[in-house]
């Protein structure tokens, strides 16, 4: 146990013990320095002692990235293609695909040919982590694109800790999803967290609104709503009023709307998916409850719009994380050669243009531009660095895209939304909607 | 061989400094305690984490075995896939879990946790016996070590399918290191921290011993002056602050307050007030280090003091040496060697310092010295006082001269020595000399009448005789030659007494030489006799001697005796004088003069009997002017001269007498 050095310090230290006592003095000095040194040799053992143990990590694998080949670019894309959300996945994955078809019709991005391979999860998670493990291991994929939703997207992100592999746009606001920073996740709309801080700010303080009420999905999304809800509501010193949740998959909202009803709401947040929120104003309407209902981006314009045609006397707004897709609108990233609105008439012509696939369509100009900024020799790592290589790209008036190494996140913009005439539109004078909440029904 | 080396070890031990020792010691026991730690942490901490880890593998196992027995049945994959990952990815256990898979009745892997292709080695290679509820065993995963541990899945009493928990081995054995590494570097802070004590502390108990012995070492060489700087000094000054430092005289509280009052001279009472708060003695309050260097501190101050106060005292009493009005010797005690002399020895004695030490005393004084120093070394160490009057010295040049002797035994430099003093009394030797002769003149006036008478006698008798001769030349008649013979030899006789009696007259006016010489006693009384007899006669009184002439010689000298006994037959006759006054029919006075020898000393007694001395006066009868005649005539020197005399040559003499019926004169002399 004792170092061979200070062993030897001890004999010439009692060597010198022997000397005259004139020698003492030296004695001393030299029994000091023995003892600075064998301090010394203890902490370099103990250095050594810990350095034996640093963890041997084994390194990111180098070279040819799965899922490239000479033609072609393979993505995995796990969203809701049918049940109560398949529209949302399938809009994404169209508007997505209208920008993608018309790349590879171009010849793809540095000649490959972007080929996206998806599969239904149903906005259910365990198929959604399924799907991404046979994405990863099965095709395998270069990178995941376009996944849609909180929880089924929340659910794989371990995996995707664990396979470094990226993922890119997602039809989600989620908090987790930034927050803690994953270099593999890379966001471009705007948080839910931006959207209902932005709408609390609107309710409070352009409409004067205090009481304000949560209704939820009972999941990682509709969590994430209320926290960011709350959050806002907190800058205000004020707290929702009343929660109301319902179960991802079920319409049951009635319970939750006679708490919220029973709390004179002038306002409610509602985090859903666009049928038990449809349900829900209509419910709500029937029993002559019309505060203003506010909705976030995921709820999902069009289709809510379709299901409240015939319902009138009502306020809804909600928050967009694009601006909205006006036919009419000049903007080349809608109506310009490769818009959205110009390539899903081509590609899609039966659909509609619509927010969300707007939004699917923003996320494949993105990928691309990654995709085209790597380079030829295209690896997972060399796509991220590309994609925080994007600095202030402007893709419409309102769209301007920017990542860096630390913001994993492209928009921060959050456009409000009003439904009139069946259809949202851009809110442009909050007084309007005041005095609209203000005449009497 | 080992004993041999234990031994030696031991003896290292025993010869290394009190500090290495105190810290050895410690760091030995310190040691010892923290590889017994270290043991016996390693076997609870390290074996308990990998049981528990474990046990935790196996929970794992259990859970997903009982929830996944539905969707194995529904072949739920997906859910199933859900689970295993949720329970492989929950927080912290992702690190734990390496993967998670469950396979069915037939091995066929139905869902991992796995993001890469499942290897097929996994799939087998821990198989779960039929009667067992989980197996353990080390597998590999690609480049990793896990343990895998499976637990069957039963619905009913059926197996349908294993799950299959991997754990990390590198995460348990990092997990292993990192509690031995915290604990060892615990454990070595904890050792190095009291490393760093136990070198400090012993440090501390040793700088003061180490520092102690110092200045012991520098005392031990005589360098009392060493300066006494502990550490912990916060007093002291410098030394001539100290009262007691400055002025030995001064007592000191601390260092006399032990003794007795009269210990040390001085102003004992009257403490000086700086010494209310002393600032040299200390006794501060601290660990036993402190006090011991306190103590120390103290007893080199004691010893400064006492050695302050030797020198003083010293230099007190060289001076008295140094400066004393008279020479002042040291003599060895067994050579009489000198070993040192004073200035004024030096003056008085004539020879240098360098001279004088390592010459025995006896060739200063060569008489009475050696008998002298016998007496004294007789008194052993008694340091008495004795005195030798009147001893006759040599000057450089052989120069007589007359000292006093006050000699008392002593210790000069540890050994015993004689420390001599001389009182040159020369001068008062002389003038004791003219005081005798003019004594003497006197005497002889005294005696002038009867020694006219004296030598008028022979005178008569020539004048007959050569008148005789005359009348027959102018006669013309014949002398018969028988007659002419007679006639002449007769005036022959007569010139010779006459010419005795000026030669006794002569040597008895002469002055005494310095040095004595052998004399036979009986010459100066036969010589006094010759001077007096005939005067006496005339006053009737017979003097008569009986001397022996058997007796020693004395060392006198021949006149000085012949004063004494004159003087003595002088005072002899006039008390028969006083007393023939009184009785006028007393027909005649007889003064008796005996010699003899009684041992080695010389006895002579001048008896008479006159008037006697009364007793009142007896004690006086040798002071100087002291006398019983009328004031006119006497001096009073005479007996008082007598004294001295005899007592000069070392003689005694005693007075015996009755009043009315005579005195004795007993004077005794050592025989030479």
């Amino acid at each position: 146990m004792i170092p061979l050095q200070s062993y030897r310090g001890f004999l010439s230290s009692t060597a010198a013990n022997d000397c005259t006592p004139k020698d003492d003095r030296f004695v001393r000095i030299a029994s000091e320095q023995s003892f600075g040194r064998r301090v010394a040799l203890i902490l370099c053992l103990l250095c050594l002692l810990a350095g034996c143990q640093t963890s041997d990590e084994s390194e990111a694998p180098e070279g040819f990235s799965p899922g490239v080949s000479a033609q072609e670019i393979l993505l995995g894309s796990s969203l809701a293609l049918q049940g109560h959300a398949g529209f949302l996945g399938t809009q994404t994955l169209r508007g997505a695909l209208s920008y993608l078809n018309h790349i590879n019709a171009q010849g793809g991005v540095h000649g490959r040919i972007v080929k996206v391979i998806s599969y239904d999860d149903s906005y259910d998670p365990p198929m959604c982590l399924a799907n991404t493990q046979k994405f990863i291991i099965k095709d395998p994929v270069f990178a995941l694109f376009c996944y849609v939703g909180t929880p089924t997207t929340v659910k794989v992100l371990p995996m995707i800790e664990e396979a470094r592999i990226p993922l890119l746009g997602m039809f989600t606001g989620a908090n987790a999803l930034r927050e803690p920073f994953s270099r593999f996740l890379i966001n471009v709309r705007a948080s839910y967290y931006q959207e209902t801080g932005a709408a609390v700010q609107h309710l409070v303080d352009d409409l004067g609104l205090k009481k304000i009420a949560v209704f939820y999905q009972y999941d990682a999304y509709g969590f994430d709503g209320l926290t960011g809800t709350e959050l806002a509501l907190k800058r205000f010193n004020l707290a929702p009023v009343a929660g109301g949740s319902y179960n991802r998959g079920t319409l049951d909202v009635e319970e939750g709307l006679n708490k919220i009803i029973s709390s004179r709401a002038e306002a409610v947040v509602m985090i859903g998916t666009y049928d038990p929120c449809a349900k829900f104003i209509r419910l709500a309407n029937t029993q002559g409850f019309r505060p203003l209902f506010y909705l976030v981006s995921f709820v999902g314009a069009d289709e809510l719009a379709r299901r409240l045609e015939n319902q009138h006397g009502i306020t809804v707004v909600m928050s967009q994380v694009v601006p909205p897709p006006d036919r009419r609108d000049p903007s080349p990233l809608l109506t310009g050669p490769d818009g959205y609105v110009t390539l899903l008439e081509h590609y899609y012509p039966k659909d509609q243009p619509n927010f969300v696939g707007f939004e699917g369509f923003i996320n494949a100009r993105v990928l691309v531009e990654g995709l085209r900024r790597a380079g030829a020799d295209l690896t997972r790592e060399r796509f991220i660095d590309a994609i925080e290589s994007i600095r202030d790209l402007s893709l419409g008036p309102d769209v301007t895209i920017a990542f860096s190494a630390s913001d994993h996140q492209g928009l921060d913009r959050v456009h409000f939304t009003q439904l009139e005439n069946g259809q949202f539109s851009l809110i442009r004078d909050w007084a309007e909607i005041k005095s609209q909440l203000n005449a009497p029904r | 061989m080992s004993l041999h080396l234990i031994r030696q070890t031991v003896q290292r031990f025993r010869d290394i400094s009190l500090k290495n020792k105190i810290f050895f010691s410690i760091i030995a026991v310190i040691l010892i305690i923290s590889a017994v730690i270290a043991l016996l942490a390693r076997w609870i901490l390290v074996d308990n984490l990998i049981d528990e880890l474990e046990l935790r593998g196996i929970a794992i196992a259990r859970t997903i075995a009982e929830r996944s027995s539905g969707y194995i049945l529904d072949m739920n994959q997906p859910e199933l896939l859900s689970l295993i990952f949720e329970e492989a990815k929950l927080k912290e256990r992702q690190h734990l879990v390496s993967y998670i898979f469950v396979s069915d009745r037939e091995g066929q892997v139905l869902s991992h946790t796995l993001t890469r292709k499942f290897p097929e080695t996994l799939r087998l290679a821990n198989q779960v016996p039929p009667d067992q509820a989980k197996s353990v065993r080390l597998t590999r995963i690609g480049d990793q070590m896990a343990y895998d541990i499976a637990t069957p899945i039963n619905q009913g009493i059926y197996r349908i399918g294993t799950v299959h928990v991997g754990l990390n081995k590198n995460h348990i054995d990092q997990l292993v290191a990192k509690l031995r590494t915290t604990f060892l570097g615990f454990l070595s802070a904890v050792v190095v921290i009291i490393f760093i004590i136990t070198h400090r502390l012993a440090k501390y108990i040793t700088l003061p011993v180490f520092k102690l012995t110092q200045i012991a070492e520098e005392v031990s060489k005589g360098n009392f002056d060493v300066k006494l700087d502990f550490e912990q000094v916060s007093k002291g000054g410098q030394p001539t602050e100290c009262p007691a430092f400055a002025n030995p005289e001064v007592a000191c509280r601390h260092l006399d307050g032990n003794l007795a009052p009269e210990a040390h001279g001085g102003g004992q009472g009257a403490i000086d007030p700086v010494c209310m708060d002393c600032r040299f003695y200390r006794s501060q309050k601290g660990d036993e280090v402190a006090q011991l260097a306190d103590a120390f501190y103290n007893m080199i101050w004691s010893i400064r003091l006492y050695r302050r106060r030797l020198r003083e005292s010293e230099k007190k009493y060289r001076s008295l040496f140094d400066s004393g009005p008279d020479p002042i010797f040291v003599i060895n005690h067994q050579s009489f060697d000198i070993i040192d002399a004073n200035p004024r020895a030096v003056e008085v004695y004539g020879f240098s310092r360098e001279e004088l030490i390592g010459k025995p005393f006896t060739e200063l004084a060569p008489e009475h010295t050696h008998e002298y120093f016998q007496s004294l070394q007789s008194q052993g160490e008694a340091h008495g006082l004795v005195t030798y009057p009147k001893a006759l010295h040599y000057k450089k040049g052989q120069k007589p001269f007359y000292v006093n002797l006050h000699a008392s035994n002593t210790t000069y430099k540890g050994q015993p020595a004689i420390v001599l003093a001389s009182t040159d009394i020369t001068e008062m030797v002389e003038k004791d000399a003219q005081l005798i002769q003019a004594n003497k003149m006197k005497s002889l006036g005294e005696m002038s009448a009867g020694i006219a008478h004296e030598l008028n006698q022979p005178l008569n008798a020539i004048k007959m005789g050569s008148d005789f001769l005359a009348m027959m030349v102018e006669q013309q008649r014949a002398i018969p030659p028988s007659d002419l013979h007679q006639v002449v030899s007769e005036m022959s006789t007569q010139v010779d007494r006459a010419a005795e009696i000026i030669n006794t007259l002569r040597s008895f006016g002469r002055k005494a030489e310095l040095v004595t010489e052998r004399v036979d006693i009986n010459k100066p009384i036969q010589a006094v006799y010759t001077l007096v007899a005939r005067q006496f006669e005339l006053d009737n009184i017979h003097l008569e001697l009986d001397l022996d002439r058997a007796i020693h010689p004395v060392m006198a000298h021949d006149n000085r005796l012949q004063q004494v006994f004159f003087n003595l037959v002088a005072n002899a006759r006039d008390a028969i004088i006083e007393k023939n006054q009184r009785l006028p029919d007393r027909p005649v006075g007889t003064i008796r003069i005996r010699t003899y020898q009684k041992g080695n000393r010389v006895v002579a007694v001048v008896q008479d009997d006159g008037i006697g001395i009364r007793d009142a006066v007896r004690d006086k009868i040798f002071e100087p002017f002291f006398s019983t005649k009328e004031s006119s005539i006497d001096m009073g020197l005479g007996l008082a001269i007598t004294y001295g005399i005899v007592k000069d040559y070392g003689g005694d003499i005693q007075l015996a007498s009755q009043e009315g019926i005579g005195t004795t004169f007993t004077l005794s002399f050592a025989a030479a």
